[in-house]
């Protein structure tokens, strides 16, 4: 192998693989970063086993070759390069990076001890904005379940129909749901597909793809998902990620979501988010803070208390619809809820929908309906 | 050589070519799923091992296949189910306590279906074969073949897990059908409400419109003439459109008392299918599903251990495979044999460990009234006779015993007699409600004092 690339163009690489690289203790070969270059290309590429990363560059080779090395020492000692043209070069197993003064050698692993990453069946695809997916992925990937009880909520649920992108999430105490309408001129495709992509996987998406502008292609395939995005240069993939799906069924949540509401509050998110802020500091071991809507003189009364602090007693104004409620929240998920509501907008506004203390409350922004947010309440007493 | 023992063999030979950790990362939850003219189909759990087999290993794998049998032409690969992962070492989070959860997401609002339950995790043995296969039968062609279909069994044993499969499967292959599976107590309590609002119109109206009814414990019916009534116009109802109808009960249809006759012929025109209890390798087989559903990895001693110990409720079963489930959790290793004896003492000392003859004997006397000893002589006075022939029925129901012990017990009377004397109050429990309640008081009597 002899290449020579920017140090600027290399860094930005490896910054996008190295995420997933070093995860595994039983197979040291995951730890490494697979190079490779070939024609006009170098290629840097990881997994983990679920997740594969491949990472294109258009540079100069004089000779074609490939090695793995441990991304951590690679990536450490690119960064502390200056930026300038590096020369890299393989021999017996070795990686040879020459620039100006400097002459390094990294010991490396046989190539040919480098997982595969699976190819995918490319049958239908379709292009997003990169910013505005990872956008609203972000408001509902964190809301995705941890625990490994339930292998299906451990993953954020995508359904494609037709230029519509749903995204949902929930961890069983709260769900969030966000739409995302997809311009025409975007790739159409012919049936609806539906998967569910863990949470880690996501996240990735949302790092790797989220500041970049331009657009990615989703293909769909049973096991697998692919995003990727092309080199700006020419119609070549610049990042492909590769992760497994969850398998199963994802539950039936549109049964959950109310259709109709029993009380219903109107308020500016940013004060409702402040005061929630506010009563959280007062508020017990389980989180609690308790919300009581009087419809007549339009108030929304915010409530906590600690033995142990003291206690917090507050009032908003609030156009309230329906009956007087009385219902407890943990402070974290309806805080959750309303930031990722507000996201920016600091004048907006939202519904809050509750139907008495034991059914869930729906948070809504009060003009567009394509993020919604469930949270269940805490049993009073 | 049989598949596994195929794949066994090509397993123990590529572990001698690669290192352990290659190997445990690819071959784990490998193996042949079919084969037929000369080609061997390899089941892997995710892509990047069937990349890996497919490339790295294929040519060893076919070699090797090669040298056992000669036919084999061409291994290929496909990615199977996803791989049942390893309950990872963690505590489980601890939920803030009064925190609600979406309950709905476990269950089904408008069918009350629990998706848990279905065909592909209910183990079929030779005591729910017919059973079985009726209800399958039945979601493939629900109204078509066995209507009513009436499954009926002990306690804990599986039928409401069989009823709701049957739902699950028809909303999988019917998916416009309109399903409801509801338990009969909750369907007496609907029926009482309408009638309090003054709405029985709609409420018939409501079941009515269903292409599948699944009813759970329609024993529970027995006594309220009301809803057998209703029940009855809206069989009637469904059974003559052709809606399937399910029901389960823990009685043959004879057996439940005080059941109107025309239902109760009603519910024997369709399949009955009987539901007993399993034997200890389908025990074993429902252990090790469980477990595997749930993601741990019990020894085949602990296994056995339980299923030879708990024999009549499945239920229990589970409770005590739950309950090592949590210890494992909570201490994060797999408890010995001797600890999970002293986990699972509770539910193992059941009451029909602390019964025996010379008990029965006693509370049966105490019971009726007379002196133990009248109670084995062989007087033919009536009012001794009974309970004799009550005592001779709970020896050999509730402990076991053989109809010569029985004899012997009572004054060495012939095994005959024991035979006849149970023949005879089982044939009266059918028949008298009194009379099984009863027998009920003298058992409780006996497991409680």
């Amino acid at each position: 192998m002899k290449t020579i690339i920017l140090k600027d163009k290399l860094k930005e690489g490896i910054s996008v693989v190295e995420r997933v690289a070093g995860r595994s203790l039983t197979l040291p070969i995951l730890d490494t970063v697979l190079i490779k270059t070939e024609k006009n290309f170098i290629n840097l590429t990881t997994t983990d086993l679920e997740i594969g990363i491949n990472w294109w560059s258009l540079v100069k080779t004089e000779k074609e070759g490939k090695i793995a090395v441990p991304a951590k020492i690679l990536s450490s000692f690119i960064n502390l390069l200056p930026n300038k043209p590096i020369q890299f070069g393989v021999k017996d197993l070795n990686l040879e990076i020459e620039s100006d003064n400097y002459k390094t050698l990294i010991k490396g692993v046989d190539p040919e001890e480098f997982p595969i990453i699976p190819k995918i069946s490319t049958e239908e695809k379709i292009v997003v904005g990169n910013q505005l997916f990872c956008q609203s992925l972000s408001k509902v990937v964190d809301i995705a379940s941890l625990s490994s009880t339930k292998v299906e909520i451990s993953g954020v649920y995508f359904l494609f129909q037709g230029n519509q992108v749903t995204m949902t999430a929930t961890d069983s105490f709260r769900l969030g749901e966000k739409k995302l309408f997809l311009p025409d001129s975007a790739s159409k495709i012919t049936k609806d597909y539906s998967f569910i992509l863990p949470q880690r996987a996501a996240k990735e998406v949302i790092n790797i793809f989220g500041d970049k502008e331009g657009s990615m292609s989703i293909y769909f395939s049973p096991n697998q998902v692919l995003f990727e995005s092309l080199l700006s240069e020419t119609n070549h993939p610049q990042i492909q990620l590769t992760s497994r799906l969850i398998e199963g069924d994802y539950p039936n949540y549109t049964e959950i979501i109310p259709k109709t509401y029993e009380t219903k509050i109107a308020l500016a998110a940013d004060e409702f988010a402040n005061q929630i802020k506010m009563a959280s500091l007062f508020s017990g071991k389980i989180n609690e803070v308790k919300l009581k809507a009087d419809p007549e003189k339009g108030l929304l009364n915010i409530f906590s208390q600690n033995p142990d602090v003291g206690e917090y007693n507050s009032s908003v104004a609030a156009k309230i619809e329906g009956k007087p409620c009385e219902t407890s929240f943990n402070y974290r998920f309806l805080l959750d809820g309303l930031l990722n509501m507000i996201s920016g907008d600091k004048k907006k506004e939202v519904v809050f929908g509750l139907n008495g203390s034991e059914k869930a409350g729906v948070l809504k922004s009060k003009n567009e309906d394509s993020y919604l947010y469930l949270v269940m309440p805490i049993k009073a007493g | 050589m049989t598949k596994e023992e195929l794949w066994q063999a090509v397993l123990a030979q590529i572990q001698l070519n690669i290192s352990q950790a290659n190997f445990a990362t690819w071959f784990k939850e490998t193996n042949i799923v079919s084969s037929k003219d000369g080609q061997i189909m390899v089941s892997v759990p995710n892509s990047f091992a069937k990349e890996w087999l497919e490339n790295k290993y294929g040519k060893t794998i076919l070699k090797i296949l090669f040298n056992l049998d000669k036919e084999i032409k061409e291994v290929k690969y496909s990615v199977g189910k996803a791989e049942v992962r390893a309950v990872k070492k963690e505590l489980p989070p601890l939920t803030v306590p009064g925190q609600m959860e979406f309950e709905e997401l476990q269950v089904d609002r408008e069918t009350n279906l629990n998706p848990k339950y279905n065909f592909e995790n209910f183990v079929v043995g030779p005591s729910n074969e017919l059973a079985h296969a009726a209800a399958w039968a039945v979601s493939q062609k629900p109204g078509l073949v066995y209507n009513p279909l009436f499954i009926y069994g002990g306690v804990g044993l599986g039928k409401t897990h069989l009823l709701q499969s049957i739902g699950n499967a028809v909303i999988k292959n019917f998916p416009q059908k309109k399903i409801k599976y509801i338990p009969t107590e909750k369907f007496t309590a609907g029926l009482v409400s309408s009638i309090r609002n003054q709405d029985v119109e709609n409420f018939k109206a409501k079941y009515r419109a269903f292409d599948i009814l699944i009813l759970d414990d329609i024993q529970f019916l027995a006594g309220k003439e009301k809803t057998q009534e209703e029940f009855f116009h809206t069989f009637n109802a469904l059974y003559e459109t052709n809606k399937q109808i399910i029901l389960s009960s823990d009685r043959p249809p004879k057996a439940i008392p005080a059941l109107a006759e025309r239902l109760r012929s009603r519910f024997e025109g369709g399949m009955i299918g009987d539901i007993s209890y399993p034997d200890y390798e389908m025990r074993v087989a429902i252990l090790k599903t469980k477990s595997l559903e749930k993601g741990v990895n019990l020894s085949d001693e602990i296994l056995d251990y339980i299923a030879a110990n708990i024999q009549r409720n499945i239920r229990e079963l589970e409770g005590a495979l739950n309950r090592i489930i949590a210890y494992q959790r909570i201490n994060n290793q797999i408890p010995e044999l001797e600890t999970i004896k002293s986990l699972l003492k509770n539910i193992l000392i059941s009451p029909s460990k602390l019964a025996n003859p010379a008990k029965i004997i006693q509370t049966v006397a105490e019971f009726y009234d007379l002196r133990e000893k009248e109670l084995l002589s062989s007087s033919r006075k009536k009012e001794i006779v009974r309970p004799r022939q009550i005592a001779m029925f709970l020896l050999r129901e509730e402990l076991k015993s053989s109809y010569p012990f029985i004899g012997r017990k009572f004054g060495g009377k012939d095994h005959t007699t024991a035979i006849h004397a149970c023949g005879k109050i089982v044939k009266e429990l059918e028949k008298d409600e009194n009379f099984s309640n009863e027998i009920n008081l003298i058992k409780q009597r006996i497991y409680t004092a």
